[in-house]
């Protein structure tokens, strides 16, 4: 399973790469902004996408519009990494079209469980 | 005619003698003159304006002639006898037509008649149809004749008067309503008039006309004073004898009696031996006076009479009740000894207007009790200046004073607090017309409270306002300054019924824009510090999480023992995060619940599993028991409150002890009990556990981590649901926390 990690923060995608690919077996490609994210789903084909909510620039949301505007890459479920953990973001997120919704911080040892859960549910 | 003459016919006219019929007295005083004289013609002449009328008459049938031809006209200018010895021969009468003709007169002597006076009013004269002359014991007899004649004018004269005098007596007798008595001090006899008798009920004659059944008729209390004063007139120290005192009537009913009476005959001696006086029937001013006792007596007003020499004269029992004094004491001192220090000099002028016959109308002061105690007395005051006397009533006003004065206290103090209150408030009438407005309602609006009064609460809001609705609740409305400015209000409307019975509406206002601007910005400020510190715990606590499961390689026993020392205290600040934040979403009213029909038991069991692998980890056993009911709740919340509980449940609990989760239908709720066997919670710290950061016991920080966050917002989260949150605990025993939140329908 290929997974595609759009996050600013260099540290967290570094811990989640670990917690995906060395915890949950999975082979993770990474990019660093909106634009760099969106090429490399078309490049790389990944099984999903973890796109961070809050990035400067492009943020989650344009990222998530411009992904689906893509033929080549609308099909490709998106789980948002937010750290607002409010009920509304939350239930905003549901409605762009987002297949789920995981929170900072989360626990390393079980991402990858809670996103194949997201996934086959 | 000279006035000498005009005063002789008063004279003349006060004897009352003209035209009278004839009197034997006089008719034999002429006969006797007659036959002393041996004149054929006697008379009795009385001469007025005109004519000689006679008294009486011996010899002569006319009653009277012209004054001008007269005899007597020249007799009476004579002091002594007049003596004409005969008419013919002299000039002064020789052509008299009662010389020239009938009666034919040659002799006439005539004595005139003097009054005691000195008034000639005629005279008694003798008359004969031949010349002739008197002898000298004739002259003598007919002048002695002629002071009899007015010695007979004079007691006729008497007589008239005192008839007169007396008629007019009886008159006031009958007209005075009051009793004569007439007393023979030598016998004893006592002569009662009509009125004097009836008085008593008793009619003429029916009481023994004696003194003693007299005086057996006095009251015997009365009888000593009366005699004391009678007495004291007998013996000629007292110019008069005057007694009030009671008598028995016929009927047995006391009279007041005022007697008055003098000694009218004395002896050779001088010894009294006859009294006369009147009686008075005076019950109906004695009731009256008695009746102004009685309202003297019992008045709660004080009521004296004092002098102008600024003493009491006399006093009425309250002064004693409010001076605390007794009434001789207070007499005894002058007055103004009496009035508190400060107010003596406004007293005594009030006492200067008093003498100079000024009423007082209205006048305050203060007296000093015998106990030292201040009372504040308001007068009324009448000068009698004839009797030298004050009569004045006063009354105690020291309470109303008091009261008075806290509530002018009172008046001050509410008037300061509204004056100088931060919020406004504006009070309205009944139907929202604004009748008062405070300095802080002036600023807050920009209108001064004249500007304000008489118009719409409704005015200064930027909505309108049902007064009834928002009665006794806290609103936030927007409103409006005169600068046309819009700003949030808080609005507490409460109503009042003032003095006139009136409803009326107080509104205190509260500008809290600048609250809800800071409000905003703390919220937003929480909100933003906690997600700001996501994103580097989302790397810490990954980070710990993989060395501590050892997925990036085995660590020494000692370096995996501090990793896990890491991880778990970056999980704990995590969760203090969320609790803040959840915390913050509840308070700002952020936090939207989802309410739905919920199988509870879902929940539970989603919670117990949730918290199972820590439960496990600690030993602790997890019974659940649930009959599949369903709430109506948000599943996500219900389920933070139960695993809430529950970990705090764990977490007190010891190795190898149960917890039960539990659940029943309550009524219309359904109540989860989460049970353990731990140490229990003191009954004083139990009410305190669902406020924020509180604990049961703060030295629990340091060995059970926790934020102190978990049950008030359990409690805020169970209280949006419509429910309630408690727990049941005694100290060694266990406790079990509660809540109760609606039933969706009955149980499945």
């Amino acid at each position: 399973m290929k997974v595609l990690v759009i996050d600013d923060e260099e540290d967290v995608r570094y811990v989640a790469r670990l917690s995906l690919g060395r915890v949950g077996g999975m082979t993770v490609v990474e990019a660093t902004n909106g634009n760099e994210g969106i090429a490399r789903a078309r490049d790389e084909h990944p099984d999903f996408i973890l796109l961070d909510m809050m990035m400067p620039g492009m943020d989650g949301a344009a990222t998530f519009r411009a992904l689906r505007a893509d033929d080549a890459t609308a099909h490709i479920p998106v789980v948002f990494l937010t750290a607002k953990a409010m009920a509304p973001e939350v239930q905003r997120l549901k409605e762009l079209g987002a297949r789920g919704v995981i929170l900072k911080p989360f626990d390393p040892m079980t991402l990858a469980d809670e996103i194949r859960a997201i996934l086959g549910g | 005619m000279p006035i000498d003459e005009q005063e002789r016919l008063a004279a003349l006219a006060r004897y009352a003698i003209l035209d009278t019929t004839a009197e034997e007295a006089f008719d034999e005083l002429v006969q006797l003159a007659s036959t002393i004289c041996a004149a054929p013609i006697a008379l009795i002449s009385l001469v007025d304006d005109s004519r000689q009328w006679f008294k009486a008459r011996v010899g002569l049938d006319t009653p009277q002639t012209p004054r001008q031809i007269s005899f007597c006209t020249h007799a009476i200018r004579q002091r002594e006898l007049f003596v004409v010895h005969d008419a013919m021969a002299d000039p002064l009468f020789a052509d008299n037509p009662l010389v020239t003709d009938d009666p034919k007169i040659r002799f006439y002597a005539g004595a005139p008649l003097i009054t005691p006076d000195g008034f000639n009013l005629g005279t008694i004269c003798v008359i004969d149809r031949e010349p002739r002359v008197l002898g000298s014991a004739q002259r003598h007899a007919l002048t002695a004749l002629a002071r009899q004649v007015v010695v007979q004018l004079e007691l006729r004269r008497q007589i008239a008067e005192k008839a007169i005098a007396e008629e007019r007596l009886a008159r006031v007798v009958e007209g005075s309503n009051d009793g004569f008595w007439d007393w023979n001090l030598v016998t004893g006899n006592m002569q009662l008039s009509e009125r004097a008798m009836s008085m008593l009920g008793y009619a003429a004659g029916e009481l023994e006309p004696h003194a003693e059944a007299w005086q057996r008729l006095i009251h015997a209390e009365d009888r000593a004073a009366m005699m004391h004063v009678l007495n004291e007139h007998l013996a000629g120290r007292r110019e008069q004898y005057e007694s009030e005192h009671r008598r028995r009537s016929k009927a047995g009913e006391w009279v007041w009696i005022l007697e008055r009476g003098k000694v009218v005959a004395r002896d050779r001696d001088g010894r009294p031996t006859r009294m006369a006086g009147t009686h008075s029937d005076i019950s109906k001013r004695k009731r009256a006076e008695r009746e102004l006792d009685r309202f003297f007596d019992v008045s709660l007003d004080l009521l004296c009479i004092a002098g102008m020499d600024g003493r009491f004269r006399r006093l009425n029992p309250a002064f004693q009740d409010v001076l605390g004094y007794t009434v001789d004491e207070l007499c005894s001192v002058p007055f103004l000894d009496l009035v508190h220090p400060d107010d003596r000099a406004s007293t005594s002028a009030e006492m200067m207007k008093l003498r100079e016959g000024e009423t007082t109308r209205y006048f305050e002061n203060r007296y000093l009790r015998k106990d030292g105690a201040t009372r504040w007395i308001a007068w009324t005051a009448s000068p009698a200046t004839d009797e030298g006397l004050i009569y004045a009533a006063g009354r105690d006003v020291t309470r109303a004073k008091f009261a008075e004065h806290e509530l002018r206290r009172s008046e001050a103090r509410t008037r300061s607090i509204i004056d100088n209150a931060p919020g406004g408030l504006i009070t309205t009438d009944a139907r929202g017309l604004i009748e008062s407005v405070n300095p802080a309602a002036e600023r807050m609006f920009g209108y001064s409270a004249q500007e304000m009064a008489g118009g719409r609460l409704d005015v200064l809001l930027d909505t309108t306002l049902d007064l009834q609705a928002a009665l006794d609740r806290v609103t936030e409305l927007p409103v409006r300054r005169r600068s046309g400015e819009s700003f949030t209000c808080e609005l507490s409307l409460f109503e009042f019924y003032a003095a006139d019975d009136q409803r009326h509406f107080a509104a205190n206002l509260i500008d809290v824009s600048e609250r809800h601007v800071v409000e905003r910005m703390k919220r937003d400020f929480i909100s933003t510090v906690s997600h700001e510190l996501r994103t580097p715990l989302t790397s810490i606590r990954g980070s710990l999480g993989l060395l501590a499961s050892g997925v990036m390689g085995a660590l020494p026993e000692e370096v995996t023992r501090v990793i896990s020392v890491a991880e778990r205290n970056s999980v704990r600040l995590i969760s203090l995060i969320n609790d803040i934040l959840d915390f913050e979403r509840l308070d700002s009213g952020k936090m939207t619940m989802q309410l739905r029909p919920t199988p509870l038991l879902r929940v539970l069991e989603r919670s117990v599993e949730s918290i199972a692998a820590v439960a496990q980890q600690d030993g602790v056993h997890i019974e659940l028991h649930c009959n599949g009911a369903s709430v109506l709740g948000d599943e996500e919340r219900l389920m933070q409150v139960t695993v809430n509980l529950l970990s705090n449940a764990v977490k007190y609990s010891s190795r190898g002890d149960v917890v039960t989760v539990s659940a029943s239908l309550e009524g219309e709720s359904v109540e989860v009990r989460i049970a353990d066997h731990g140490r229990g919670i003191p009954a004083d710290q139990q009410k305190k556990l669902f406020r924020r950061f509180e604990r049961a016991d703060s030295s629990d920080a340091r060995t059970k981590p926790g934020t102190g966050l978990g049950l008030a917002i359990c409690k805020a989260i169970v209280e949006q649901h419509g429910g309630a949150i408690g727990v049941a605990s005694r100290e060694g025993m266990g406790s079990t926390f509660w809540f109760r939140v609606p039933a969706a329908g009955t149980p499945a």
